[in-house]
Formats: structure tokens, C-alpha cells, sequence
């Protein structure tokens, strides 16, 4: 692991207000924090262009798939495999799968996470549309809705809860995955996990951890609100 | 690529590499670091049985340790919160922080790898055992209840049957979790195949995609191995339901 | 008909057959029968009789193998079959309203497909709303906050929303209490009287057949055609063994599903209102068809029978001692009444018109009455038709 610690400068363990802490490798030094959040700034950047590229190209993706199953229903369980496959891959592999085509970098690493997220966000969709009551659809067509008006006028605005459900799961997983990023060359909270000095290194490794689940909890509550703001149907008294 | 030489297309540049990691795998090549030879067969069996080793046994805690609690919160209709929170939380849980700081803070070894391992297995199946057991259609329980049958064996009889696919569902998820995050177990002194992916330094590139490979192949030979467990576990019934 | 029946079409179904691919038998065989314009027409029949079947042809939910269903004269077949549905309103059974849209949402669906503009289509929303007797603040609500009767009426209102000329409904008061579908069936016809449209009804509840239809069709097995006829003549004179045997064997009480309880003669009873001088009252019900007085309002509207007890003072009372129940609507149909007075086990109840106020006193011996009448007339046809029966 050279090649990861070779990032490593002599002036990372000194220069610090936290007296002992650091040299000790204590749990966690805030003083350290203190005087080093600023190298968490263009990691932090770089992971939020990994989860959100990822994301939404996953959802475009798997939304083109649900779409397209759900007019030609014999392709949704190859799509529903397929996706599978992809999703089955651990992302570490997929990154160096992608190697002899796309090299190292964020291209690999946001394909890899892409691959990833298809499956969760294409079976919600299914199984939303799948939902979608039959008295409902059975009425919008037989009060002269076409095809296509079912679908973006009555299916796809009640199968909305599922399929942001699908998103929110998406979402928080790919930004825990994301720090893996840091092994393909990707950017990322992981370089702060992994090269940040070793990998012994505590307090660099609880900063870097705590930032991603952090902004897991900030993407899902705003994607949970998306969805009450979206659904008011659902919002309403019984 | 020489100059003026014909452009190999990306593709057949791609074959070349994955001939490497073919050779790497069958009869191993020289280090990056020069003189002894690594991979071939022997390496990758031994590293190869162990990534599946740390990943049943971490699998088996996980499951020893949330099947219960979720039958037992599922029968009883509670801790809905608390079950289906912990899911949540459990996918917000970077493996890679997990398993560096694991092995930071309490050091390397079989046993604090496979204790983080179960961390990130429990919270999947501890969510779907309660979803698919609280999910037991109640008119089957209050039968089941009507007709004598004890407690346990409402669990065990009628419940846990019914369950079984959502349940199995969440195993896959925490499998998948665990294989996935096995293989960066060499980070906490346990080499498993991610050995070859880690270590680029020793391996070349040849190593890291045979290692990706590799890894691949056994991701999806588990989850295969897995779902048919789940098919032959799964009631007629159920089946002729669900079709 | 009068001059309302400009907005309704007739429909014509000419030798009409389905077969469903794969299927060994037919599901709809030569069916041909023609509705007239502003008309019920109640097709009835047994589960697997193609009755629906028959009703999804006329929108082309269902496609049929041949014949031909002509609306107004036109083939339902010619154009576009999203443009025919939207010209044909359409009812069914679980409703379907969009969860995910209001009330007026869902009431202005298809003015919105056809493209009105916002104001035309608010301004329809709030006309159905009152047409079904729904508050104008429903409109901002979502269907789950309505009973199952109110989404009904929403779904009708829905169907209504451009005034088609063709109303297809596909038992749409089956997942209905039986309370309420009598009430939602009564609000219909009196619709139905204002609105005159062509309507296609399905059900299976032969009573409901006889109350719904100024025409029934009843279809056997295999989707044939039993018999098409008026109600009296279905119940008078059922075409075969199969018809008389759906019909039932109560015929003759069905027969009171074809009258309204306004439709026979009612008794009259005593009137007083709250501080009369009770003498000149005590007087009358010694006299009357009916011997107990009614307590009612200056509007006319019954507030109680008034006992001898209330009777005994000097003044007739503001309370009396027993409550107007059972209290009939002169709408409903003559069954329904007599089941509300048997149900309360009194002999006479209170008959008022939709605004509350009294017509009249429907009592058992009125109903007797006209059995013993209808029942003389009906074995008098069954005598000279069918020697056998």
C-alpha cells in the first residue's frame, strides 16, 4: 500500500494544538479537528459529486427500465436479473472491473456506484407501478385516458411514494459506498480514511465516517420531505 | 502502442489485460516488487476460502444474533420503530470507516473483523424478519391461536413459514454487505481476495482484476447459492401464490 | 321523453359476440337488443353470464370479435377508442377515483383531457358537486376522506363531468351497505329524471335490476340473451324456465319493487301543530282512516304520533310521546317501504317528499291491497299463457 501512503506529508503528525492526542492516536482529538477541517472540504465536494452523479444517473437509468418494462411486461424479469447482477457485484470489484476500459478515476467510480443503485430503484418502481390499485388504472381507461396518460397522469404520481422510497435507500447506500471511491482513484471521503495518513489514524477515520453519515441523514431527510411535498394525498386524515 | 503502429481498439486492450489476469490466476506472475511469484491457483484458493469463511461466519452471527430479536418484535407487533430504524441506519454505516476504525481502535485480527462484519449484517435482516413476520396475514395467526397452538409454535409453524421469503430477502442484502466489505478485510489484517485488489503495488494490474473478478464471481455464486436456499425453503403455497 | 333528451343517444347492439382467445365457449353470443334514447337498460344475469363483458364493448374496454354496437346511429368501432371513452360515461363498481387527486380533480378529469380551460372546468367541478349533493368544500379533499356512498356520488359526478349522452355502469352500487345503496339508488333516479341519459347498468341483484331498469336484459350462461323486456313483463311473464327461475319465486313481492310508495294511495291522518286546542283533535282521530294524529311544524313536516296520554290535556303538546319511525320517502320503491314498516313493527308510518314534509300514511293494509289487486291480475295472464305453469 505504498502507492496510498505515499500521500502522507512529514508535517501531518505535528503543527496541532491537541498537546499529546495525536501522537497517542486517541480515540478522537478535537483539537486536531480544529485546526484541520479545512482538508475535509474538497473530499466532502468530490463526494457529493459522486453520490449525486451516481444517483441520478441510476434513477434516469432505472426509470428509462421501469418505464419500458412496464409497457412490455415479459422484460421485467431480465431487467429485474440483470439490475440484480449489477447489484450483486460488490462495487470494490466492479471499479477494477471497469478498469481496462475506463482506467482509474471518478468516471469508474460513479459507474460503479451507478451499476449499483439501478437495482434498488428499478424494483421500487416495479413494484409502485405494480401497486397502483386495478379499479384505478381500469377507470382512467375507461373514461378515455390513453396509454400514456394512465401512465404519467394516474401510475407513475401513486407509485411516486415507492419509487422515492427507492431513492432514499439508493441514496444513503451509495454515499456510504461512495468512501470506497478512494481505491479506483475516485476522490472522496475514503482519502480521508485511507490515505489519510495509515489507516490507524482515528480521529481522521471517525471525521471522515462521521461527515458521510451525516450527509446520508441530510440526502434522506430531504428526500423524505421531496416525498411529502410531492404526495399530500397521503398526507391527509384518514 | 507503437507509433505509427495500427490503434489497438479499447476492446481488444481490455482482452489483453484480462489474458493477464487469466495468467495471474492459473499460473501466478512475477510481484510488482520483483523476485517471488504470487497468485496462481494456491494463492487464490487460500485467500479465496477464507473471504468465504469470514463471510459465512460473520453471516452466522448476524443472523443468530437478529433473527430472534426481529421474530420475537415481529410476533409481538412491537419495536417497529426501532426494527425498521435500524435498517435505515445500518445502509448510512460507511463500511470502509467501519472496518478501518474497527481495526484502529480494538486492532486486527479474525475476531473484530468478523464482530464488524455482523455490525453491517444485522440491521437488513433484523428489518426484514420483522416486516415479514408482522406482515403474517392476522386472520392465519388468530386461527393458528383458535385452534391451541402455543406461542412458539404459532412462530414456528405458521409465522416463520409465511416469512420466509422477505426474511431470506434481508439475509441476501446482509450476504451481499458482507462479501462486499470482506474484501477489504486486508485492511484489518485478514487477506481474503481483496488482497489482490488492495495490494496493486504487489499485484500489477493483472492481480487487482482478477482479484475484481474474482471477487465478482464469488459475490454471485453466493447470492445464487443463497436465493436457491430461499426457493427450497419457501412453501408450495406460497409459491403457487406468488405466481 | 321531453325536450331533455337532446343530450342522450340510443344504442343499438347488433348480433354483438365475443370470444375471448383461447377461450373454448363464447363469451357473448349474437347479442342484439337496442336501448332508447334517455332509457335505463339493466343487463342481469348470473356471474359468467358476459354481462359486463357486454357493457365493456360499448367503450371498447373490451373488443369485440363481431357485430357491432352503433351509439346515435355510429359504429363505436370508427375512431379512436380513448376519444369514444371520454364521450361515455363510465361507473364502476370500486369506483376508482384517483387517490392522488381532490375531489374536483377527479370530477374534472375528462373536461381537462378534452382540454376546457381551468375556469370551465372549476366551474363544472362545482355544478356536479351540487348536482350530487355534496358541500363545495369537498371539493379540496382527497377520496379516503369520503365515505364509501360519497366517493360513489363522486364517481358518478366524474362520469357525468361532460354531459355524455351514454352512461355505462358497471354495478356500481355492489360494494355499497344496503342502506345506502337504496339511498344512492333513489338519488339516481331522481338524477336520472332530470338528466334522461342513455344508461347501461350491470347487476347481478335481480331486485335492483327491476327497481334500476325501464328495460332488462337478461343474459344466461354463455352470454345469450334471455329475455329484453320492461320489468312488468319480466316479472308478468318470464320468457323460459331459466328467466322465471332467476326472476325467483317471489315474483309477486318483487312486483312492489316496481312502485313507488307516492305511486298508491295513501292514507291521511289527523294533523296538529304544537299549542292547538286538542278537543277539535280528539274529535278527528275517533273519525279518521288512520286513528292517531300526527304532531307536525308549520312547514308540514312530521314531528311525532301524537298518543291518547298527549292527547289528554288541554293543548296539544310540543313532545309527543312517540317519534315519527319509521319516516319514508313518497320516492322509494313500494318493497322498501313495507320493509320499513315491518322492520319497526308499526302499523302505520309517516310518508314525506325530499324536502321533509308529509304526503300522506303508508300503512300494511295499503300493501295487502295492492298485492291481492296485482296477484288476481297476474294469475289471470299465467292462467291463459301458461296452462302448465
Amino acid at each position: 500500500m505504498a502507492e496510498l501512503l505515499a500521500a502522507v506529508d512529514d508535517s501531518f503528525f505535528t503543527d496541532r494544538t491537541g498537546g499529546g492526542c495525536i501522537q497517542e492516536n486517541k480515540l478522537f482529538c478535537p483539537g486536531w479537528v480544529a485546526d484541520n477541517y479545512d482538508r475535509y472540504v474538497d473530499p466532502t465536494l468530490q463526494h457529493l459529486v459522486l453520490v449525486g452523479s451516481a444517483v441520478v444517473a441510476g434513477f434516469l437509468i432505472a426509470f428509462a427500465l421501469g418505464v419500458f418494462a412496464h409497457r412490455h411486461r415479459f422484460l421485467q424479469t431480465p431487467f429485474l436479473a440483470g439490475t440484480g447482477i449489477l447489484y450483486t457485484i460488490p462495487s470494490i470489484s466492479f471499479f477494477f472491473l471497469l478498469l481496462p476500459i475506463t482506467g482509474r478515476g471518478a468516471l469508474t467510480a460513479i459507474i460503479a456506484l451507478t451499476a449499483f443503485n439501478l437495482q434498488i430503484i428499478f424494483r421500487n418502481m416495479t413494484n409502485g407501478l405494480r401497486n397502483v390499485p386495478q379499479n384505478v388504472t381500469e377507470a382512467a381507461t375507461g373514461i378515455g385516458m390513453t396509454k400514456s396518460q394512465v401512465l404519467w397522469q394516474v401510475e407513475l404520481p401513486l407509485a411516486m411514494p415507492e419509487i422515492i422510497a427507492g431513492l432514499r435507500i439508493a441514496t444513503v447506500s451509495t454515499v456510504a459506498l461512495a468512501t470506497l471511491a478512494v481505491f479506483a482513484n475516485g476522490g472522496g471521503l475514503g482519502t480521508e480514511i485511507v490515505s489519510g495518513s495509515n489507516i490507524t489514524f482515528k480521529t481522521g477515520i471517525i471525521v471522515a465516517g462521521s461527515i458521510a453519515v451525516i450527509m446520508a441523514i441530510v440526502f434522506d431527510g430531504m428526500l423524505l420531505l421531496a416525498g411529502k411535498l410531492l404526495a399530500p394525498w397521503k398526507r391527509v386524515a384518514q | 502502442m507503437e507509433a505509427g503502429g495500427p490503434v489497438i481498439p479499447v476492446p481488444l486492450a481490455a482482452f489483453g489485460l484480462f489474458g493477464e489476469a487469466f495468467n495471474f490466476v492459473f499460473s501466478g506472475t512475477e510481484a510488482q516488487t520483483g523476485g517471488v511469484t504470487v497468485g496462481g491457483p494456491e494463492q487464490v484458493l487460500d485467500l479465496a476460502a477464507r473471504q468465504l469463511e469470514v463471510t459465512l461466519f460473520a453471516l452466522g452471527v448476524a443472523i443468530f444474533l437478529a433473527l430472534p430479536v426481529g421474530l420475537w418484535l415481529g410476533h409481538r407487533q412491537k419495536g417497529e420503530f426501532l426494527a425498521v430504524s435500524a435498517g435505515n441506519a445500518g445502509r448510512a454505516i460507511p463500511e470502509l470507516a467501519l472496518i478501518a476504525l474497527m481495526a484502529a481502535a480494538i486492532g486486527v485480527g479474525m475476531v473484530n473483523l468478523v464482530v464488524a462484519l455482523a455490525i453491517l449484517g444485522i440491521p437488513p435482516i433484523l428489518t426484514n424478519t420483522y416486516v415479514g413476520i408482522s406482515q403474517v396475514d392476522r386472520a392465519s395467526v388468530e386461527a393458528a391461536r383458535g385452534m391451541g397452538m402455543t406461542e412458539l409454535a404459532i412462530v414456528r409453524k405458521v409465522e416463520l413459514p409465511l416469512a420466509v421469503p422477505t426474511i431470506m430477502g434481508g439475509v441476501r442484502t446482509a450476504a451481499i454487505n458482507i462479501i462486499a466489505t470482506a474484501t477489504i478485510a486486508p485492511l484489518a489484517g485478514i487477506l481474503t481476495l481483496g488482497d489482490f485488489i488492495i495490494a496493486r503495488n504487489v499485484y500489477g494490474d493483472a492481480g487487482v482484476l482478477a482479484g475484481a473478478v474474482l471477487v465478482a464471481m464469488m459475490a454471485l455464486a453466493l447470492e445464487a447459492s443463497l436465493a436457491g436456499i430461499q426457493w427450497a425453503m419457501t412453501s408450495k403455497g406460497l409459491k403457487l401464490e406468488r405466481s | 321523453m321531453t325536450a331533455e333528451s337532446v343530450s342522450a343517444s340510443t344504442v343499438r347492439f347488433e348480433s354483438v359476440t365475443k370470444r375471448y382467445s383461447g377461450a373454448e365457449s363464447v363469451a357473448v353470443e349474437d347479442l342484439s337488443f337496442e336501448v332508447p334514447a334517455g332509457e335505463i337498460c339493466v343487463l342481469v344475469g348470473p356471474s359468467g353470464c358476459g354481462k359486463t363483458t357486454a357493457l365493456r364493448m360499448v367503450n371498447r374496454t373490451v373488443e369485440m370479435t363481431s357485430g357491432d354496437i352503433l351509439i346515435g346511429g355510429n359504429s363505436v368501432k370508427e375512431g379512436d377508442p380513448a376519444r369514444l371513452r371520454r364521450e361515455i360515461g363510465y361507473v364502476i363498481q370500486q369506483i376508482g377515483l384517483f387517490p392522488h387527486r381532490t375531489i374536483s380533480q377527479n370530477i374534472g378529469t375528462v373536461p381537462n383531457l378534452l382540454g376546457w380551460d381551468k375556469e370551465r372546468v372549476a366551474k363544472r367541478s362545482a355544478e356536479l358537486l351540487e348536482l350530487i349533493g355534496l358541500d363545495p368544500e369537498y371539493g379540496d379533499r382527497y377520496p379516503t376522506q369520503l365515505s364509501g356512498g360519497q366517493q360513489q356520488r363522486v364517481g358518478v359526478a366524474r362520469a357525468l363531468a361532460v354531459d355524455p349522452p351514454v352512461m355505462l355502469m358497471d354495478e356500481p352500487f355492489g360494494a355499497i351497505d344496503p342502506i345506502n345503496r337504496s339511498r344512492l339508488q333513489n338519488e339516481f333516479l331522481r338524477l336520472q329524471a332530470e338528466l334522461r341519459k342513455t344508461v347501461l347498468f350491470v347487476t347481478h341483484d335481480v331486485d335492483e335490476a327491476i327497481k334500476m331498469g325501464d328495460k332488462v336484459a337478461v343474459l344466461k350462461k354463455g352470454g345469450q340473451l334471455a329475455q329484453f323486456a320492461t320489468p312488468t313483463e319480466l316479472l308478468m311473464e318470464p320468457a323460459d324456465d331459466f328467466v322465471e327461475d332467476f326472476v325467483g319465486s317471489d315474483r309477486a313481492l318483487k312486483r312492489l319493487a316496481l312502485m313507488r310508495v307516492r305511486d298508491v294511495n295513501l292514507w291521511t291522518a289527523p294533523l296538529a301543530q304544537a299549542g292547538d286546542p286538542a278537543e277539535p283533535v280528539r274529535t278527528a282521530v275517533a273519525a279518521a282512516e288512520v286513528p292517531h294524529a300526527l304532531l307536525v311544524d308549520g312547514e308540514n313536516r312530521p314531528q311525532g304520533w301524537l298518543s291518547e296520554r298527549d292527547l289528554a290535556g288541554e293543548r296539544v303538546p310540543s313532545t309527543p310521546d312517540s317519534l315519527t319511525e319509521p319516516l319514508i320517502e313518497a320516492d322509494s320503491i313500494l318493497r322498501d317501504g313495507l320493509a320499513a314498516l315491518l322492520q319497526s313493527g308499526s302499523l302505520y308510518a309517516a310518508v314525506v317528499d325530499h324536502r321533509g314534509r308529509l304526503t300522506g300514511v303508508l300503512s300494511v293494509e295499503i300493501v295487502s291491497d295492492f298485492l291481492a289487486s296485482d296477484k288476481a291480475a297476474e294469475s289471470e295472464l299465467t292462467a291463459v299463457e301458461r296452462p302448465h305453469g
